[in-house]
């Protein structure tokens, strides 16, 4: 298809984008056709995101044009408002749900709620209505449930669904995506994919799409613009599309040796963290023991209660009964202070609800685990911090000016490893590691996995739930399968495991 | 310490030193302004200024500690004159002026710990639950006093101290940068202030990263109730009376002062040198106007004109930053 085809039904020119002295886009351009997946990639902090932001008007471009529906934007001064009426949707990487809300509330507020004669809501239609959507969608709980209560990947499912549903067939809307599969299962994924194949083949939708998962784009793109330090460096045609040519296009470089080998087989030794008969927020009758230098995966589908497992170790969900030992000794485990001080690290799945502290700086981010490390003298010791987060910078391949940034002002990515890094550098006892890759690329998501096969190997028992099946194969020896908060499969391979291993485990366990 | 670069530093910069400027150009506009230059610059003048902001200062760091945790204690200005009166009378009773500052804190504690525990264990919004306090407070004081000021019984040496002057400056001037300076050290220095920090950040984060809110949360008032507290005892020292009426006039202008404070030292975040000068600012403003010969009621404008521009500055410079670097 020729760039300016007939099929375009929108054209980005010539963006340009600076923060401060930093440019973030330096002259973007990017056409989108009816009826096609485009796939929007590149490495942490290349400018993704922040080009969707310059296209949903939320951030003003220092110059470019949009060209959409026959109209022609100057983009230093496209709104929110010009890109709705514009026929532009989108599903942002940071949260726009409103968290005190109900879904149905979150669902309807753009203006779908049915109105009755008197200019009354008509609760009865717009609840069947949407209880339809969220049947579509796969969103499993009450209308009434606020979405502040539900997980990140139920969020993200509300998310989409406000963003998709009411689409009219071959409509001249684009629809826009920053990383919607980051925080979701594999099955969610599937499902969310499907129907965008579908919205594309059926309605000739438009879509772009960006993501950090390359299996995704081999499935589903048409297209694939590849952004490398804030410019369009390739654009790709679906003939071809491997995940080695898209990671070498991320890269820059060609990549021999990628994905690091296999695990290594940990020596036998004593149980580190233990699980007897633990009970709470959901979790039942749960036993589990971690060795020394071990990768133990937890699986399980969308509220199967992984997260929650992670949770009641570290003392953030309350333990109603059993015990949780470290060391042959039990925990009384009241808030996660007492974790910390035991020597449990925990990396939580909502990266920005839980983890990141937006206006402090990179290298408070990374101190605020322990900051009594930093106070000697009866004084705070700014210069050692600053050495010590200069340094963790650059090991973790964090890409930022200065130590002193605020965490805010980083891509999603980078704040993922800042957020990996305040443990990482500190070698716990046991790590807990909730989708602990998610928003990282594909670069640094092998570099993140050495760096945890490494503190395992220093001897640190880690324990990872991730909805990334390649990333459980890769790193765990060992693989819990999760049911509705129970204990469904082990897999032990003493030969390592594969995806389909644990995909059929999953199948397996959901039939049964 | 590297902190961005060349571009970006010029609008820091200028917003960390306009309030302070502007306090310098203020003081040399009314030293030179016809109506006030005779009297502005003067040596009683200073002294009655800097004097009568002595118990404000102490007041506004009391309000500024919770504030860097996002909550909100209205009950500061309360508890200063709760401390004034009951420490004023156990003095007119003849208790000795150590006693009577140890009463003052003691009942700044109480109140923390009632606030702290509201907030905390009950999980009653901040700004309610010190309302609430503030107006209990206002009972027991009038309970106390028949709504009479304490005006015999204390004793001159406590004044006297206190109003007495060291180098031209009230000695209560220098217990408040004191006081200034031990907070800004909690706040600065200590592990302590950086998880409040942390807890204004992100609560839920925050309480991940071990900071423990509750507890933390519940120190915050009590801490912040004891210097309200033992503000009252410069309130007496200033005055040589405690009236029944004077704390709650306090609260005001000292968060007024704590939300000014995020437009100047640290733009965009509340701190403690930004709240003095806010605090110097103020002071000099109204003192200004009054011999200026405005009517009092200029003053009011000038208080709640600053609570409503620190407030505004507040969210302001707050969404700049989050916006850019
Ligand atoms: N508000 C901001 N202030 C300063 N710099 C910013 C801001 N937002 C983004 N940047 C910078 O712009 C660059 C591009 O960021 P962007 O978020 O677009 O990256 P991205 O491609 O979406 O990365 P990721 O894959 O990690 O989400 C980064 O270097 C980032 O630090
Ligand atoms: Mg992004």
């Amino acid at each position: 298809m020729d760039e300016a085809g007939t099929g375009t039904v929108l054209w980005m020119t010539d963006v340009v984008k600076s923060f401060g002295g930093n440019r973030a886009l330096c002259g973007v351009s990017l056409g989108i056709n009816r009826g096609e997946i485009h796939a929007l990639i590149g490495g942490n902090g290349s400018g993704k995101s922040t080009l969707l932001k310059i296209l949903a008007g939320v951030l003003p471009a220092d110059s470019g044009s949009l060209k959409v529906q026959d109209r022609a934007w100057n983009l230093r001064d496209f709104t929110p408002e010009a890109a709705r009426e514009s026929g532009l949707r989108f599903v942002h990487q940071q949260p726009t749900v409103f968290p005190s809300l109900s879904i149905l509330d979150n669902l309807c507020i753009n203006g779908q709620y049915s109105i009755g004669l008197m200019g009354n809501i008509r609760w009865g239609s717009t609840r069947r209505r949407v209880l339809d959507t969220m049947e579509r969608f796969g969103i499993d709980a009450s209308p009434n449930q606020l979405v502040g209560q539900l997980s990140p990947a139920m969020r993200t499912m509300v998310e989409i669904a406000r963003a998709l549903q009411g689409q009219e067939p071959g409509s001249q809307s684009v629809l826009a995506l920053d990383e919607p599969t980051a925080a979701l299962p594999s099955r969610e994924v599937e499902m969310l994919l499907g129907m965008l194949q579908r919205f594309a083949s059926q309605d000739s939708q438009a879509i772009l799409f960006v993501t950090h998962r390359l299996e995704e784009i081999v499935q589903v793109a048409d297209r694939v613009t590849v952004l490398r330090d804030g410019m369009d460096v390739a654009t790709l045609n679906r003939e071809g599309l491997s995940k080695a040519v898209l990671a070498e296009a991320i890269v820059g470089r060609p990549l021999e040796a990628f994905f690091p080998e296999p695990v290594a087989q940990h020596p036998a030794s004593r149980p580190v963290l233990e699980l007897d008969c633990v009970n709470g927020g959901g979790v039942r009758d749960l036993s589990i023991a971690v060795e020394a230098g071990e990768v133990l995966g937890i699986a399980g589908h969308m509220g199967s209660g992984r997260s929650t497992v992670l949770k009641l170790i570290y003392g953030a969900t309350t333990v109603e009964s059993g015990r949780v030992c470290l060391d042959g000794r039990e925990l009384a485990l009241h808030d996660p202070e007492d974790a910390i001080q035991a020597g449990i690290g925990y990396v939580p799945e909502d990266r920005l609800g839980h983890a990141v502290l937006p206006t402090m700086s990179i290298a408070d981010n990374l101190a605020m685990v322990s900051p009594r490390d930093y106070w000697k003298g009866g004084r705070h010791q700014r210069k050692q911090e600053f050495a010590d987060a200069a340094a963790a910078i650059k090991t973790y391949g964090i890409k930022a000016d200065s130590p002193s940034v605020p965490m805010n002002s980083l891509s999603g990515g980078n704040q993922q490893k800042v957020v990996m890094a305040r443990w990482l550098r500190r070698g716990p006892r046991v790590l807990l590691l909730d989708e602990p890759t998610q928003a990282v690329d594909v670069g640094a998501r092998a570099d993140l996995w050495r760096l945890i096969q490494d503190a395992a190997a220093h001897g640190t028992a880690v324990v990872i739930a991730s909805s990334d099946l390649e990333e459980l194969a890769h790193l765990c020896e060992r693989v819990i399968v999760l049911k509705e908060g129970t204990l469904g499969i082990e897999l032990n391979g003493a030969s390592g495991l594969s995806e389909d291993d644990i995909s059929h485990a999953l199948h397996d366990l959901e039939a049964a | 310490m590297s902190s961005g670069t060349a571009k970006s530093r010029w609008p820091y910069l200028l917003e960390a030193s306009g309030l302070p400027i502007l306090l310098v150009l203020m003081c040399f506009f009314f030293s030179v302004l016809p109506e006030t230059s005779a009297s502005f610059a003067s040596i009683d003048n200073i002294r009655i200024t800097l004097g009568a902001q002595s118990a404000l200062i102490v007041i506004a760091m009391a309000a500024l500690i919770p504030l860097i945790c996002q909550e909100y204690d209205f009950s500061v200005g309360a508890t200063a004159g709760l401390g004034a009166v009951f420490a004023a009378s156990a003095m007119a009773a003849g208790a000795p002026i150590i006693v009577a500052i140890a009463i003052a804190i003691v009942l700044g504690l109480v109140v923390g710990l009632v606030n702290g525990f509201l907030v905390t264990t009950a999980g009653v919004n901040s700004v309610v639950t010190t309302l609430g306090t503030a107006t209990l407070i206002a009972g027991v004081v009038a309970l106390k006093t028949e709504s009479k000021s304490i005006v015999s019984g204390i004793p001159a040496s406590l004044t006297d101290f206190i109003s007495g002057e060291l180098f031209g400056i009230p000695r209560g001037f220098y217990i408040a940068i004191i006081v200034t300076v031990g907070v800004w050290y909690l706040l600065r220095q200590t592990p302590w202030g950086r998880y409040l920090s942390a807890i204004g950040d992100n609560r839920q984060a925050a309480r991940l990263l071990g900071a423990n809110v509750k507890r933390r949360l519940l120190s915050v008032y009590l801490i912040s109730g004891a210097l309200a507290g033992a503000a009252g005892i410069l309130l007496i020292g200033d005055t040589g009376t405690a009236s029944p009426q004077i704390g709650p006039g306090y609260t005001l202008p000292a968060i007024a002062a704590a939300f000014l404070s995020v437009a100047a030292v640290q733009p965009g975040r509340f701190n403690v040198w930004g709240t003095l000068i806010a605090i110097l600012f103020l002071g000099v403003l109204n003192s200004g106007l009054y011999l200026a010969g405005t009517n009092p009621y200029v003053n009011d404008f000038a208080n709640g004109g600053a609570l409503i521009i620190g407030v505004g500055l507040a969210s302001l410079l707050g969404r700049n930053r989050s916006q850019q670097a």
